[in-house]
């Protein structure tokens, strides 16, 4: 096979990309009166919505070399929070501000935990906190959903324009945009800013940061609180959906956004991983739970499959780089 | 001093306590919070007073923790209590301490779950029968050949398997044609995406059973998005407080009400039967309700 570097290269950054462009092909022509209805389209985009949300924190953090198990956990604290703010009526703007503060609050907790206490690894804090924080969500309801929040705070999580073409109910989700201005906002801050270059160069080598004179604790703790703060965003977002905050929401959702980023290719080492290969690596999940789901196979078989791309996934990547180094 | 008066306490409460029977409530969960448990331990409590003996009801401090429930019954074995109505947050855990109590003379029934000892009574609803009624529900209420769907709960456990079961048999049975079955986990969120891609594949869908509230709640918000709510009737089961709001607004259409307070009743009654030397049913239903906007408010 003939080498070039250009394509090379064009694989390296948008490989992934032609992974989710396969995988509609193929469910496509599985169901193809299905599929590509506006209907079903808008259904993946806003089912996945606040995994990607959740995803893009988780990955901040896993380019650190760190990990946040914490998000499950944090986003069920956020959503019945804000139900509970929404009860007691207190005004709408409020009440949006609400999901983020707990998550920046919680993703503080950890992150200055972690740098304060000296944990040996922040699974073990954020393991903490998964625990703690899953506690006090089901404290605070007594265990109970507390369902019925005000029509503005429903509306990022709910919305979605038809622009004038599309049939009720396909169109844009509020959600989808929300994904993306956080998506760019985090692409813009993560290449470039010098902060954002800092976060890459701590997870490549926390030792040579720190020596050439990078404010790591400081930036850790930033990162846990951006991670905390999209689980509180993806809070917002999948209470509004649902119209209900319910303190089992995200079990597990931790679990997911760490594949999503895996898959996505961002390393588990740190320092190294795309905005845009998260996004790929979420909708990737959620391609092929919907391709099953819309020729009605089982859940356990879903399970099993999607345990398989996760390995899969991330073999090609190993494959494609030891590849690249021979050469 | 001190401990010897708080040991004399504790012993001539026990002797005080051995002139009526005592029973014991063994829940999964407590019912501060619980409405469901809440209202098992008010049945059992209005038997015990009714039939003049003393009813213990105990719970793990947090939902099916099963090594505190294992350890409370325990102690109240060692304690030497006179019947059991046990509901099992893990059958096959709790089996052992049910067989030890039966060793020592103590009569055991499960309440609301099934444990997996031979020759224990079963007190609780018939998930089948229950799922039957909302299937002949929606039988009596669409025309015959139209488009439902059913969604599961987790079906690796019985009360998710009988739900989808009974749904199944009954709406099969008159006619009605089942274009999906998924599991939605007992999931509120999952329920809501489960809904949106059965629309997407099935059009012309009139009726949704969901096996628990949570998932029909969900199906509800789909169908609100999709604009398709008036033309689709949605059945839940449990009857809990957030459903009978739907249905007194017009959402859900119904579902299936539980009657905890019969489990509570009706398992401190058996234990008082099987201490009097008679036998029960290896199943005692305790029955089930449909709730629509007729009687939606009662369960508010």
């Amino acid at each position: 096979m003939l080498y070039s570097p250009k394509l090379s290269k064009f694989l390296e950054s948008y490989g992934i990309i032609l992974v989710v462009i396969v995988m509609m092909v193929v469910i496509a022509l599985s169901r193809p009166e299905v599929f590509l209805t506006p209907q079903n389209l808008t259904n993946i985009l806003k089912q996945n919505a606040t995994l990607a949300l959740v995803a893009l924190g988780m990955f901040v953090v896993i380019v650190t070399a760190g990990i946040d198990l914490s998000v499950g956990s944090t986003m069920a604290l956020s959503m019945v929070t804000l139900a509970l703010a929404s009860r007691m009526g207190l005004p709408w703007p409020v009440v949006l501000l609400v999901g983020p503060l707990v998550g920046i609050a919680v993703g503080l907790v950890n992150g200055i935990g972690l740098t304060w206490l000296k944990l040996p690894h922040p699974f073990i804090m954020t393991l903490g906190t998964l625990n703690a924080v899953r506690g006090i969500a089901y404290l605070v309801t007594n265990g109970a959903p507390i369902s019925g929040l005000q029509p503005e705070v429903r509306y990022l999580g709910q919305a979605y324009y038809d622009l004038g073409i599309f049939a009720p109910p396909a169109g844009i989700p509020a959600s989808l945009i929300v994904v993306a201005v956080c998506a760019i906002g985090l692409w813009f801050f993560l290449e470039k800013t010098s902060t954002g270059r800092h976060i890459y160069a701590i997870g490549g080598n926390p030792q040579a940061a720190r020596v050439s004179g990078v404010n790591v604790d400081g930036i850790l703790v930033l990162v846990y609180v951006i991670a905390g703060f999209m689980a509180g965003l993806g809070g917002l977002l999948l209470a509004g959906r649902t119209d209900s905050g319910f303190p089992n929401a995200g079990l597990m959702l931790e679990l997911d956004a760490i594949a999503a980023v895996i898959i996505g290719g961002a390393s588990f080492f740190g320092g190294r991983g795309t905005v845009l290969g998260v996004l790929a690596g979420v909708l990737i999940m959620g391609l092929l739970r919907n391709g099953l789901n819309i020729n009605n196979v089982s859940s356990f078989w879903q399970m099993v499959l999607i345990g398989i791309v996760i390995i899969f996934a991330v073999w090609i990547d190993v494959i494609r780089r030891r590849a690249a180094v021979r050469r | 001093m001190k401990r010897v008066l708080l040991a004399g306490i504790a012993l001539g409460a026990m002797t005080m306590g051995a002139h009526a029977q005592t029973f014991v409530l063994g829940m999964k969960g407590p019912g501060a919070g619980n409405p469901f448990w809440a209202a098992v331990e008010a049945g059992a409590k209005a038997a015990g007073e009714e039939h003049g003996v003393e009813v213990i009801v105990v719970a793990p401090p947090q939902e099916s923790d099963v090594q505190a429930q294992i350890n409370q019954i325990e102690d109240l074995i060692a304690q030497g209590v006179d019947g059991i109505a046990l509901a099992p947050t893990d059958p096959n855990a709790l089996a052992p301490v049910v067989d030890s109590a039966i060793a020592q003379g103590i009569p055991v029934v499960f309440v609301d779950t099934r444990g997996t000892n031979e020759g224990v009574s079963f007190i609780g609803t018939n998930n089948q029968v229950g799922a039957a009624l909302a299937a002949q529900y929606m039988c009596d209420n669409l025309p015959e050949g139209a488009d439902v769907a059913i969604l599961q709960g987790l079906i690796s456990q019985s009360t998710g398997q009988q739900r989808a079961q009974g749904a199944h048999d009954g709406l099969g049975e008159c006619g009605l044609n089942i274009v999906a079955e998924q599991p939605a986990n007992w999931d509120r969120a999952m329920g809501l995406s489960v809904t949106e891609t059965i629309l997407a594949g099935n059009p012309n869908i009139a009726g949704i059973f969901a096996s628990n509230d949570n998932m029909a709640l969900g199906a509800v918000e789909a169908l609100k998005q999709a604009a398709m709510l008036d033309d689709v009737m949605v059945v839940g089961f449990d009857a809990n407080p957030d459903a009978a709001n739907s249905i007194v607004a017009g959402d859900m259409t119904a579902s299936i009400a539980q009657a905890p307070d019969n489990m509570g009743r009706f398992g401190i009654e058996s234990l008082i039967a099987l201490t009097n030397g008679e036998t029960i049913e290896e199943w005692v239903d305790t029955g089930t309700v449909l709730v629509d906007a007729s009687n939606a408010a009662e369960y508010q």
